[in-house]
């Protein structure tokens, strides 16, 4: 959102290892469809995550994507439930994933003394979270709710986002040029007439 | 379809499918020359378009593995995507937007215009814009762009593009309209007029925006003089004692590989892989690569200064309604050393689909949080621009290849590198400065500054240049070591001038098309 040009490098090591990483999410991610990846798990049945790690994991997705007034609660769960079901699927992701929660936990203890679900202030959340933005755990998570929300069918229309209009024969006929706030363009006949001129 | 033998050393071996290869094989099909086209990517048609912005990158993008490289924010935030760009049938005429401007005058005489600039690389084309009119009249025919050579109205306006003008009208701007597009606003060429379908960068169901997958390729194969072989990655060229360019070696898609004879080779696989075929292609006799005695295949390698700037307004937009590039601003594009840069820029209004808002908004692990949530929703009340602006040549902005990584084909991987000149900061501040000054007029509440995408304009890794010192390839795009050996896409190109590069490469595929034919007739080559 802001120009980045400047950023520090990451050393080659990081770099290497964020690169496989970044190439999975912004690519092979990019393939799995939304109904997939909602796989319609429940939300409690995780075989890795105890009660207070799904409690967190299900309020870091609330916080990577804060949407109070638009989302659902189950929206938000769903998300957190297809981050449980890859964890249950992969030892390592597993793995990952507890140790990240335990540290956010650990981080949250020692800046505010009280475990991360218990912090109220939500910029302090967040403040939190962004310790550990750069952890292949928490990318994990912040691109499953990315495809979650943002590449998800159910919710476009919360968003105010329509989706595929070829099959509705596009806004040619649909609104295309209605809004109101600002002069029409101009007509066919101007246009015809500033090409022929 | 015609059907060459391997064996056939009369053919014209034409790499890659999309804006410039695509164009030269119909060119020189509708002449009577045989070719073959070797397309790294799959046969797809029209019905394999669907209006979904992942889906569709999914589907057709270049994703073999490439590194970015530099001090551009993609080498941290893009490490493996430095260019958006596509890998099958038609090329990336199936993603292209359809902006078809024209260079002004002096951006083929950048050297001459700038005078010699710190840490740049800047020169003058060999030819110039009364050169290249005749043939950007004829490549605005082809690809039917609106404007005055079709005689074809530009586009309606949209809701995003509307709110963009008023902001123009009120800051005194008056070079502001909705073309030239190489769409179809009336039913033209065996093709419909546009729908305002949206989704344009996907690919256009209907065929209203120019590709050559719906038009040149299958007229080419219609003439029964070129066939198109796809899932066919060129791995090598070869030469003979003489240093003619003698074969193209390639892979199908279960890995065999083949060797098919040629006449002429002509070079079309976009300014990243055009020059790494050339640096794979080292020999004996040409140990820095193929056309390489210059030593600047693959340096100057450019792809616009280039932003993005999204404002929300206090109404609905819906600004994903219609075309994608609804209109373009052209106020900018002029050279005044003392705005404190080289060279000018366009805006032009481009609707992004909300998935992709929401993944470039702030790209890299940082795009998350309460910020990017609520920018996402006014998504509806949003529109914004692409800034793209002369990007000047500089040495160290080149493709090089990985000294340890290999692709799925065993060739060394590309490194894109790309470091910003100061120039590109100095004009993106001005750009940004623009454009929301254009939004405030308007009502803007919020804006939004995106710093530049996975590169979709890729030129100069293999340019032209009078002097064969500096440059790779002549005023034809022949190169000057390699008589038969021909560069036909935007890696040609000496400068970027502002506007986007398709015209001019479709122009220029349509001159060396001429070119070719003459000088095979003459039996030069
Ligand atoms: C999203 C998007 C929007 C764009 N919008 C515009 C616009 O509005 N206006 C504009 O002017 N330009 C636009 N462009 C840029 C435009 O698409 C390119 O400038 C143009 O297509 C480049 O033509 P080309 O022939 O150099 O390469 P391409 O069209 O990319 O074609 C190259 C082809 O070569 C193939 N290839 C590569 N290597 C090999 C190999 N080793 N063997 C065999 N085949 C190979 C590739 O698979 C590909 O199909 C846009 C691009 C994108 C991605
Ligand atoms: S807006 Fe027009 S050009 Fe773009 S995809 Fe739709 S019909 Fe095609």
């Amino acid at each position: 959102m802001s120009i980045r040009f400047h950023r520090l490098r990451k050393s080659d090591e990081d770099r290497v290892a964020m690169s496989r990483r970044m190439f999975l999410m912004t690519t092979t991610m990019a393939g799995i469809t939304t109904n997939a990846m909602m796989g319609g798990t429940a939300f409690a049945g995780s075989g890795v995550l105890n009660e207070a790690q799904s409690s967190s994991l299900l309020r870091m997705v609330q916080d990577i994507y804060p949407h109070p007034d638009v989302l659902q609660l189950s929206h938000y769960e769903a998300i957190a439930a297809t981050v449980m079901k890859n964890a249950d699927a992969d030892a390592d992701v597993a793995k990952s994933l507890t140790d990240g929660l335990g540290q956010i936990d650990a981080k949250a203890q020692e800046l505010f003394g009280v475990p991360y679900v218990e912090i109220e202030d939500p910029d302090a959340r967040e403040g939190l979270l962004r310790h550990f933005q750069n952890e292949g755990f928490f990318q994990g998570v912040r691109w499953t709710a990315y495809f979650g929300i943002y590449d998800n069918k159910d919710i476009w229309p919360l968003l105010g986002y329509e989706g595929a209009s070829a099959e509705h024969g596009g806004y040619i006929d649909r609104g295309f040029s209605d809004i109101t706030f600002v002069p029409e363009g101009p007509t066919l006949e101007e246009r015809m007439a500033e090409v022929q001129s | 379809m015609a059907q060459f033998d391997l064996n056939d050393d009369s053919v014209v071996v034409i790499i890659g499918s999309g804006a410039g290869g695509g164009t030269l094989a119909n060119e020189l099909a509708q002449k009577g020359i045989k070719s073959v086209v070797l397309e790294a990517g799959k046969r797809f048609d029209i019905s394999d378009i669907e209006n979904d912005e992942w889906t569709m990158f999914q589907k057709i993008s270049w994703l073999d593995k490439r590194y970015s490289g530099g001090g551009w924010h993609g080498s941290v935030n893009h490490p493996t995507l430095p260019a958006w760009i596509v890998k099958g049938y038609g090329g990336s005429t199936i993603h292209w937007a359809g902006v078809a401007l024209r260079f002004k005058d002096f951006e083929f005489k950048t050297r001459s215009t700038y005078g010699a600039i710190d840490g740049a690389n800047v020169e003058d084309w060999p030819i110039d814009l009364e050169e290249m009119t005749p043939w950007y009249e004829k490549a605005e025919l082809k690809m039917g762009v609106t404007g005055k050579t079709t005689g074809m109205p530009h586009l309606p306006w949209n809701n995003g593009f509307r709110v963009l003008a008023e902001g123009c009208r009120r800051t005194g701007r008056s070079d502001y309209r909705s073309g030239p597009m190489a769409i179809n606003s009336v039913e033209r060429d065996d093709r419909p007029a546009c729908q305002q379908i949206g989704f344009c960068m996907q690919g256009c169901a209907i065929g209203a925006k120019w590709s050559t997958m719906y038009t040149e390729l299958p007229r080419a194969e219609d003439t029964g003089k070129c066939e198109i072989r796809t899932d066919a990655m060129v791995l090598r060229i070869e030469h003979d004692s003489q240093g003619k360019a003698n074969a193209v070696v390639y892979a199908d898609k279960d890995g065999n590989q083949h060797r098919q004879l040629a006449r002429v080779v002509c070079v079309a696989g976009n300014s990243i892989e055009s020059p790494r075929m050339l640096l794979n292609s080292a020999s004996a006799m040409f140990p820095d690569g193929l056309a390489n005695s210059s030593g600047q295949v693959g340096k100057n390698y450019m792809n616009h200064t280039t932003g993005g700037v999204y404002a929300v307004l206090p109404e609905k937009v819906r600004m994903y309604r219609g075309t994608s590039v609804a209109g373009i601003v052209g106020d900018e594009v002029y050279h005044d050393a003392a705005r404190g840069f080289a060279g000018g820029y366009y805006l032009e209004f481009l609707s992004l689909g909300l998935p992709f808002m929401a993944a470039f908004l702030e790209p890299g692990n940082a795009g998350w949080g309460r910020g990017v949530a609520q920018a996402m929703e006014a998504y509806d009340r949003m529109s914004g621009v692409w800034v793209l602006g002369e990007d000047l040549a500089q040495e160290r902005n080149a493709i090089t290849l990985h000294d340890s990584e290999v692709d799925q084909h065993g060739l060394p991987v590309p490194i894109v590198s790309k470091t910003p000149h100061n120039n590109d900061y100095e004009m993106t501040a001005h750009m940004y400065e623009t454009s929301t000054q254009i939004y405030e007029a308007v009502g803007a509440t919020d804006v939004y500054e995106l710093p530049a995408y996975p590169a979709t304009h890729n030129m100069g890794t293999n340019r032209m240049h009078a002097d064969p010192s500096k440059g790779v390839v002549n005023a034809y795009g022949q190169a000057h070591d390699i008589d038969n050996l021909f560069v036909s896409d935007g890696s040609q190109f000496t400068s970027s001038a502002a506007c986007n590069p398709t015209l001019t490469i479709v122009a220029l595929a349509i001159r060396q098309a001429e070119y070719i034919a003459q000088e095979m007739n003459a039996q030069n080559i």
